[in-house]
């Protein structure tokens, strides 16, 4: 109790550390005139009596500093007074400190920003369940990647079997769209987006009900939950139409009630409602999850379930007999802790995320580069100083720390900038992602896991690029120093030089990764490419939603195209089920004679259903035959398009046109709609050979199967609409489908420029990423190289003095100045292109042919290095040129 | 000189917490200098006691609760700093004292076995 009593006492001793002193003080002066009284007592005058008082007390110095060390925490103290003098220091430097703050600020900040993406879509769990740290995503995976569904089957007997988890979930990873009707007010139908779950969903997650209540196990499955937004948004948060009903799909359902207000679904998908499965009709497939039952570890629930995956049944009732399944590595259950993005994609965002955090390291470490070469040349500025005080009887150690104290304080002020100016790029980030065909929850909160994050970075860099200056300052010959005025050793300035170096270099870096990517990003709007997405508006309808079967489904999509291509200023339109940069289906072809390089009997193609007119709406080339026309109907003989890869690979060594007429037979990873059985052995014609696409997948085309919408039916699709002049058009499209459909929503529309693959999303994110923080590198290598040239023609006054007096023509003078900072430019940029070309390598999967020793991109960092380097040593050199010789030799 | 110096013994560390506190126990509150001069008077010259320990022993007890400081007059009408025990100072010097009475035992057997 009095231990503790006295530890906040001394903590509070350092924030008021001036009354204790006071008191101190009035302590010590009563005590030396109670001694005084006693002296005269005994018979000393006046005076003798107080100087008797003061022999007998001693030293009164040592004392105080006794009790101070006593009643407060001596190293807090200091620390306290170093941050007071360091403060004092950054305020007499403004110009120094708002650069160096600012530079760090952007670096930290930019971190910061791509640390709070990781943490809200890796490390955190979805915000609003209970006890996030016990609940766990069972996972299935086949290969590496990727998110592989459960069956139901196997959802029942991982229920039934495991023991270390309970209460396990299953949801569907994507949403579903349903036509809402009967919203008062509201004469169009409405897309709303469910997600089906399992009962025991929000049992198992913890999540409470904001009003009504939620579902559980028992309840009849016509119940919905809504989401707390989508009750304010469409129902104003009105009380009154919990228990009521809402009409989905033609369908009547009854509100249970709103979930709690903090929770938008386990995933980044944040749904309108949800409903529970039919028990009669089961999630046949969907993820899974799990809390870990109390006393279990994370680590034995994994051992657990991976055992039980090994026993399942496989392959499961759902998916056809392969022939090839030796030869797939076997599906495996894996267990890991619940996160917003599901176990197998998380690796990918991760990837994405690494780069980003990559390019950001650079640019904090040429910005703390910046920061320490600045610190040198001050801790030179300030050798008396230092001198002194070592010669007064500081330690060296203290002293390092005092320098430390100084450095930290910058960086922390750079990293609370950082943490401030992150927020304002959060929100830049979310308006750069692309209108996602779903509602998401992208909320980029700044939790204590992303302050600490900023904090830390900073206080590493601090430390880390601190402490060489700080040695370097502490590092005095005290002697030589108080006695001349020399200008510092020359290995300060070649630490100096060795910092600008590396500036320079990681900048060429950052700039030519940029460059690349930007080339790369144009790139995707050209034939490269394989298709034009300029100008192509995309509208995303449902057919099931308004309740179209095949055949009904199918005249729809014609009549509607039709229509389309009637209104004013269409180009061209088609209607298929995936854009051409995403979303593709996977096919896995069979052909007469013919085997894979490893000897399987499937080849794995990459696949689209489409309309007539398609390949031209994309300006997709065609290399040989035709494209589908409406000759291919339902009933006519089925047909393929095969991309030009396709046919290299599936029949080695023949030109496109001899394709055309040959057989070859899909087996679609497809269900059928209605019975969900699978489609099997279907033998197509191939009738045209079409470009590669090359936007896909980034790198190499993989071979791609097209088949006609006509006869192969898919109800989720998109409508692809060129217009004459890039003008939007989605209004017009979605009052022509309500028109037709007044039943049908469009869940969906924006340009295939917005739509963009995951791929181009994050080319663009990296480009526009390295190339900001390559200008503010460039910027702050330049700041570098005229501080340091600068530097040295002040130091070199005399010198020059001399020289020009003994004839040196200014050319020679300019020689001398501007060698100096090119030689450090030229070094630097030797360097980062070292440094470049190996990165770029890496990136090859992101660079859409561009090649990875770009000629154009490498050529035009150079040059522009180059120039910054002289511009950097303009003010210096004019310096050099101004010195008057007299001046210079008589300033002795 | 040299056996007086020997005579003096310099405090262990920790003991003048305890004899600050007894002597408040046993004379009421007393400033710095009365303490002082009563400590060095009882242990008759034989105890070095520098100020420079007594300060800092004195805003510890305080700090930990265990006395309290008040200005006051003397006598003589001058001002001192007089330090009381509080309620918590007698409950420490009780644990304090028997702490200090078993350590004290436990140097005496050890020495007393070795001898």
């Amino acid at each position: 109790m009095g231990q503790v009593r006295r530890f906040l006492l001394r903590l509070a001793n350092l924030l008021q550390p001036g009354k204790a002193d006071d008191e101190l003080d009035r302590e010590l002066s009563a005590h030396l005139l109670l001694l005084e009284d006693e002296f005269r007592r005994r018979g000393l005058s006046g005076e003798e009596a107080r100087l008797a008082a003061r022999r007998a007390f001693g030293r009164i110095e040592q004392t105080k500093d006794r009790h101070r060390d006593e009643r407060s925490f001596r190293w807090m103290d200091e620390l306290t007074r170093d941050l007071r003098y360091g403060a004092r220091l950054l305020r007499r430097n403004p110009l120094f400190t708002i650069t160096a703050a600012a530079s760090l600020a952007v670096a930290i900040g930019a971190g910061t920003t791509v640390f709070t993406a990781a943490n809200a879509l890796l490390l955190r769990t979805a915000p609003g369940v209970a006890d996030p740290g016990r609940l766990v995503d069972i996972n299935r995976s086949v290969g590496d990647l990727g998110v592989e569904p459960i069956p139901y089957s196997m959802y029942l007997d991982i229920r039934a079997r495991a023991t270390l988890v309970e209460q396990v979930y299953s949801y569907e990873l994507t949403l579903r769209p349903v036509r809402l009707t009967d919203i008062p007010g509201q004469a169009a139908a409405d897309a709303v987006f469910a997600n089906r779950v399992s009962p025991n969903y929000f049992a198992a997650l913890g999540v409470p009900a904001a009003a009504g209540r939620v579902f559980g196990e028992h309840d009849a499955s016509d119940l919905v939950v809504l989401n707390h937004r989508f009750w304010r948004r469409h129902f104003n948060e009105d009380a009154s139409i919990i228990g009521g009903s809402l009409r989905l799909n033609d369908r009547l359902y009854t509100i249970a009630g709103v979930a709690a207000e903090s929770f938008h679904g386990n995933t980044v998908l944040a749904p309108d409602l949800w409903m529970p499965a039919d028990p009669a009709r089961p999630l046949e497939f969907a993820l899974v999850g799990a809390r870990l039952t109390p006393g279990a570890s994370r680590s034995q629930a994994a051992a657990e379930i991976a055992a039980i995956g090994q026993n399942l049944r496989l392959p499961g009732p759902d998916i056809a007999p392969d022939p090839t399944a030796r030869r797939r590595p076997a599906p495996r259950l894996t267990l890991s802790r619940s996160s917003p993005v599901p176990a197998g994609i998380r690796i990918l965002v991760g990837g994405f995320l690494g780069l980003l955090m990559a390019i950001v390291a650079v640019l904090l470490t040429i910005a703390s580069a910046n920061v320490a070469g600045v610190l040198l040349a001050r801790a030179t500025a300030r050798r008396r100083e230092i001198g002194i005080r070592l010669a007064l009887g500081v330690g060296r150690a203290r002293l390092v720390r005092q320098l430390l104290t100084e450095t930290v304080l910058l960086f922390g002020l750079g990293g609370l900038a950082g943490l401030g100016l992150s927020r304002v790029m959060n929100a830049a980030i979310l308006r750069l992602l692309p209108s996602f065909p779903m509602p998401a929850d992208a909320a980029l909160a700044q939790d204590g896991r992303v302050v600490a994050f900023a904090l830390g970075v900073s206080l590493v860099a601090a430390l880390a690029f601190g402490l060489t200056p700080a040695l370097q300052a502490s590092n005095v010959d005290v002697t030589s120093t108080l006695k001349t005025d020399e200008q510092g050793p020359s290995r300060a300035i070649r630490v100096r030089r060795a910092f600008v170096v590396a500036q320079i270099a990681l900048s060429v870096l950052l700039a030519v990764v940029g460059g690349l990517l930007s080339r790369a990003l144009l790139r995707t709007g050209s034939p490269a490419l394989g298709f034009d997405p300029r100008g192509v508006e995309v509208v995303s309808i449902d057919l099931s939603i308004g309740g179209y079967t095949r055949t009904t489904g199918s005249t729809f999509a014609r009549d509607l195209l039709g229509r389309i291509r009637q209104m004013p200023d269409v180009e061209t339109a088609a209607i298929a089920y995936a854009t051409p940069v995403g979303g593709v289906l996977g096919f896995q072809v069979a052909i007469p004679g013919e085997t894979t390089p490893d000897g399987g009997p499937f080849f794995d193609t990459l696949g689209n259903v489409v309309t007539p007119g398609y390949l031209a709406a994309m300006r997709i080339g065609l290399a040989a035959g035709r494209e589908f026309s409406d000759v291919d109907s339902a009933t006519s003989p089925r047909v393929a398009i095969l991309s030009e890869t396709a046919v290299r690979r599936f029949w080695r060594g023949i030109a496109p046109d001899e394709a055309i007429g040959r057989q070859i037979t899909l087996q679609p990873m497809l269900v059928e709609v209605g019975t969900r059985r699978p489609v099997t052995g279907v033998p197509l014609t191939v009738v045209g050979v079409a470009r590669d696409l090359t936007g896909v997948n980034g790198r190499t085309p993989r071979p791609f199967v097209y088949v006609p919408l006509e006869q192969q039916y898919m109800s989720t699709l998109k409508i692809l609409t060129r217009t004459t002049s890039a003008q939007r058009i989605a209004r017009e499209i979605r009052s022509l489908v309500t028109t037709i459909d007044p039943r049908l929503p469009v869940l969906s529309a924006g340009t295939l420029d917005d739509e963009g693959s995951p791929v181009m999303t994050q080319l663009r994110v990296a480009a526009i990423l390295a190339g900001s923080l390559g200008i503010c590198g460039l910027l702050l290598a330049a700041m570098g190289i005229y501080g340091l040239t600068a530097y040295l023609v002040t130091r070199r006054t005399r010198e020059i003095g001399v020289r020009i007096a003994l004839g040196a023509e200014p050319g020679d003078l300019i020689r001398m100045v501007l060698g100096e900072g090119m030689r450090m430019a030229l070094t630097g940029s030797a360097l980062g292109l070292l440094l470049a070309a190996g990165a770029s390598r890496l990136l090859t999967s992101l660079l859409f042919g561009v090649a990875p020793l770009d000629p154009l991109t490498f050529g035009s960092v150079i040059v522009l290095f180059g120039a910054i380097a002289l511009a950097a040593s303009y003010g210096p050199v004019r310096r050099a040129l101004r010195i008057n010789p007299v001046e210079a030799l008589r300033y002795e | 000189m040299s056996s007086e110096q020997t005579d003096r013994v310099e405090l262990l560390q920790g003991t003048l917490d305890l004899i600050v506190l007894r002597a408040l126990e046993t004379m009421g509150p007393q400033h710095a200098y009365a303490l002082a001069s009563r400590l060095e008077q009882v242990a008759q010259s034989r105890l070095t006691l520098n100020q420079g320990t007594l300060y800092p022993a004195l805003v510890r007890l305080e700090q930990k609760g265990w006395i309290k400081g008040s200005w006051q007059r003397t006598e003589r009408n001058r001002e001192a700093k007089y330090y009381r025990i509080t309620r918590a100072g007698i409950r420490g010097l009780r644990a304090e004292t028997e702490r200090w009475r078993r350590l004290a035992g436990l140097v005496d057997t050890l020495l007393l076995n070795e001898g």
